[in-house]
């Protein structure tokens, strides 16, 4: 019993933190699932998110989660021009090359954040950012609470954005087969930009959750990708609902593993999960 | 995509002269700084020749050399605090890279393409962290995040390193020469360019990437070892850092992935935008991923690619694989 009432607030935490990541993955499992390319700079263009907020809040005084309101268009612009003019182009030529592209293009993130905001850690305080709930024997972060609630809004309105508006179909036409998409008057290229912009609303959501949850630096961007890299495959590449359960996974692995072997191993406890889950089911939970 | 190229054969009698020329460097005296160059030049060739022969001849875009280098280098220096002689833990640090490489074979072969990238992108990080984490020796000031130095290397001097880069540069060059001109070789090619072909065509597709993988290791990781045995020191935020696959992946995209000389000219311009950039430290990074990004969109087969379509290469090779041609 006893056993039972200390595991609830890491069990509940795990969750919690599980959306947040799922938010994060989300982009990077919407970009391969249609455009079938790995964003290694995926994670970098999360901390642009943060560093956005950062911004918002301390230069213009405006809640971080408000801030969205304009972050989110800058992000989906940035995100348009990427596909349009580097990664479209990149595509044609092969496969690594994406992947050799998005790497340059987030080690050129990584040093313009350095010039801007100095290596020195950073994160979004606002008032709630402190504060925490009990229910019971389970004592939660207010903050946590929030990204998950997030996570849950951003998946049903993703979903039902690819479900109902034309974008959305044009855009899992595109996934499930370029060349007859294509066929069928779709301009994938186009589509791809759309799904690549798309991808980095995402982002600037996740990146002013994650500024929320923990403190970044111009270098936290490979972490939370190897992250995300790790939630999307637990999850299978290209699933809503698997990024959804990859991530909880992951967050369970994460506070579980802190709980049983000690702070410090919590990370590596979640790393080992996923390379046991590749070894077994290479394709993820909800892989195709 | 792919196109195929003569390649000029022979060459072995000049290459081996090139080597014996820069073996004697240190004793005719050349400069320190020119020392130091060379070796690091020596030290990325082998990792990049290794780089390149999983992702531009077997397919396996791996980005974990770092895994290797970082498993080496603290074999060498956690061996050393057990009393292991330098030179034997050079050798045992390749060895474990090569054992740790076929032992997550048998997860990571089981991913294709972009899903071998990511797979792989995780090694280093979980190594990172059990570093981070275990210590066997020398608590409480040494191990965990204050990592290791390097005993028992008082009387190595430069000049030993560099000769000790420039044998496994030379044995990686040899290496892929042979890799490439035997059956693995073609094996290899082979799944590069369309595996389930290879399969069906009885190209045994596992032990081939097995073997392309473990070397890759044992050379990766004995070169990494080298240079822990000049930096004598090791800890794990820079033993498992990406930056090692930037400085790989810049030597090999730059030079020509798939291409047999690539590496040596990526790698020497590696080296001089490495001292060049030092006075530019804060922008490096940019410059760097400028680089990648652009060479990528212009010429995505790096110079070596460049070269081959210009006229004075062309005539060359004639010349070359004419004269062979008779011979053999």
């Amino acid at each position: 019993m006893d056993l039972l009432s200390d595991l609830a607030t890491p069990v509940v935490m795990g969750i919690m933190l599980g959306g947040l990541y799922a938010v994060i993955a989300l982009g990077l499992s919407l970009v391969f699932g249609v455009i079938k390319e790995i964003n290694i700079a995926h994670g970098d263009l999360v901390i642009l998110g943060s560093y956005f907020g950062y911004v918002a809040m301390t230069v213009f005084g405006i809640d971080p989660i408000l801030s969205l309101v304009i972050g989110m268009p800058i992000l989906f612009g940035i995100g348009f021009a990427i596909q349009k003019y580097l990664l479209n182009r990149a595509f044609k030529i092969s496969m690594d090359a994406t992947l050799i592209i998005a790497f340059g293009l987030s080690l050129i993130l990584q040093n313009v954040y350095q010039l801007i905001w100095t290596p020195m850690a950073r994160g979004l305080t606002t008032p709630y950012a402190l504060e925490s709930f009990s229910a019971g024997p389970i004592h939660v972060p207010l903050v946590y609470l929030l990204d998950f609630l997030a996570a849950i809004l951003v998946m049903l309105f993703l979903q039902q954005f690819l479900k109902r508006t034309y974008l959305g179909r044009a855009i899992r036409a595109a996934a499930q087969d370029r060349k007859t998409a294509h066929l069928m008057g779709i301009n994938t290229d186009r589509v791809y930009a759309y799904t690549f912009a798309i991808s980095m609303a995402l982002a600037a959501v996740a990146g002013i959750f994650l500024g929320l949850t923990f403190s970044f630096t111009p270098i936290s961007g490979m972490s939370f990708l190897i992250i995300a890299l790790g939630v999307v495959v637990l999850g299978g590449m290209g699933s809503i609902v698997g990024t959804f359960v990859g991530g909880i996974a992951f967050g369970l692995a994460q506070t579980l593993g802190g709980y049983f072997f000690g702070v410090a191993a919590q990370m590596l406890v979640a790393y080992v999960m996923v390379l046991v889950v590749l070894a077994v089911i290479p394709r993820g939970i909800f892989g195709r | 995509m792919k196109v195929k190229i003569p390649r000029p054969r022979g060459l072995l009698t000049p290459l081996i002269a090139v080597v014996v020329v820069l073996a004697l460097f240190p004793v005719i005296g050349v400069s320190r700084s020119w020392i130091l160059y060379l070796f690091l030049f020596f030290i990325y060739l082998s990792m990049a020749n290794m780089w390149n022969l999983l992702a531009g001849y077997s397919g396996l875009v791996s980005l974990c050399p770092a895994a290797f280098i970082g498993l080496a280098g603290y074999t060498l220096a956690i061996g050393t605090w057990f009393d292991l002689p330098w030179y034997l833990g050079v050798i045992a640090g390749g060895l474990v890279a090569a054992v740790f490489a076929a032992l997550v074979s048998f997860p990571v072969f089981r991913l294709k393409g972009i899903y071998f990238a990511i797979g792989t992108l995780v090694l280093p990080e979980v190594l990172r962290f059990v570093f981070t984490i275990w210590a066997p020796i020398g608590e409480p000031v040494y191990g965990g995040g204050a990592g290791y130095t390097v005993k028992g290397i008082a009387d190595v001097s430069g000049s030993h390193t560099y000769w000790l880069a420039l044998a496994i540069a030379a044995a990686s060059i040899f290496l892929m020469r042979y890799v490439l001109r035997s059956k693995l070789g073609s094996g290899l090619a082979a799944i590069r360019d369309n595996e389930s072909t290879a399969a069906s065509s009885g190209v045994n597709v596992f032990n081939l990437k097995l073997s392309s993988f473990v070397i890759a290791a044992f050379i990766t990781g004995i070169a990494g070892a080298i240079f822990y045995v000049y930096q004598g020191f090791i800890e794990p935020m820079s033993a498992f850092s990406v930056r090692w696959l930037v400085i790989i992946m810049l030597a090999t995209v730059i030079g020509g992935e798939g291409t047999e000389e690539g590496p040596v000219l990526g790698s020497i311009v590696v080296v001089v935008l490495y001292f060049l950039l030092a006075r530019y430290a804060e922008i490096s990074l940019i410059i760097q991923g400028s680089i990648l990004v652009g060479i990528m969109l212009l010429a995505p087969q790096g110079i070596m690619g460049f070269i081959r379509k210009t006229r004075p290469y062309l005539y060359l090779l004639e010349l070359a694989t004419r004269r062979r041609g008779k011979s053999s």
